[in-house]
């Protein structure tokens, strides 16, 4: 599946590759501490925003937090 | 299926053969909130298959449409909201779906799902038609919606089967490496 912005789609596949692994394997198992894919997801992101501003894609209110949201004590 | 490969299958429902206008697919928010759900904001991009002369008319680079969507999955209570919306021609019509994804209450291997959409079209005189072929459009893509993600869990079924099958092979070649070892 590609990405928005054609140039992020590796940087996409990459980050998708961990989520779904961490996913399946760890968050429904009950295991949500620790992100594995936060820098991954990092630079990402920072392919897609610019890839929305470029494309002028109208998305409203949206606040680009990143996966450093909602994580609390994790020292990793 | 059970709820767990449902929802890991939702997470990876495109591409798809059901779905080929959804072309593309971003991440553009996650994240875990304080009560142990994952919120994700996704972008899906559409590519419709407009006839070319009415690209000509518009702008090649404007024949994407966009939708946002926002999920909830709760691990504990096992649960998975999806809500999704467009954000193109938000001027003339306005899609909001709901799905929901649960456990079946009597049988573990099944999972229900619950699904909704609102439809408004603006200020336009063919509203009621238009709303009412947005209607069956969605009634009938939420069928194809349960078989694109049997095609995905079939899919990722094959991945690990075969991943399976490649490191029972590599066991057995450790394992005869070990008996000729040993004697």
């Amino acid at each position: 599946m590609n990405s928005v912005g054609e140039a992020c789609t590796e940087l996409k596949r990459e980050y998708d590759q961990c989520f779904n692994r961490w996913f399946a394997d760890k968050f429904l198992k009950g295991d949500s501490a620790g992100d594995p894919c936060g820098q991954l997801f990092k630079r990402y992101q920072l392919c897609v925003q610019k890839a929305i501003k470029e494309k002028d894609i109208p998305i409203e209110g949206l606040e680009f937090m990143g996966p450093s949201k909602g994580k609390t004590k994790n020292s990793s | 299926h059970p709820w767990e490969t449902v929802t890991t299958a939702a997470m990876q429902k495109y591409p798809n053969p059901m779905n080929p206008s959804v072309v593309g697919v971003d991440v553009l928010d996650r994240h875990v909130d304080p009560s142990g759900k994952l919120h994700s904001h996704r972008l899906l991009s559409t590519e419709w298959g407009i006839p070319s002369i009415v690209k000509s008319l518009i702008g090649t680079c404007r024949t994407k449409t966009y939708v946002q969507e926002h999920s909830v999955v709760d691990p504990v209570k096992k649960t998975m909201e999806l809500k999704s919306s467009n954000i193109s021609f938000t001027n003339l019509v306005s899609v909001d779906e709901r799905l929901i994804y649960k456990p079946h209450p009597h049988d573990p291997y099944k999972t229900v799902l619950t699904q909704e959409a609102i439809i408004s079209v603006k200020g336009v005189s063919l509203s009621s038609y238009l709303e009412g072929l947005m209607a069956n459009t969605i009634s009938s893509n939420a069928n194809k919606g349960r078989e694109a993600l049997e095609w995905v869990i079939n899919r990722l079924n094959a991945e690990i089967e075969e991943f399976a099958a490649s490191a029972r092979g590599t066991m057995r070649n450790s394992m005869a490496a070990a008996a000729f070892v040993e004697k």
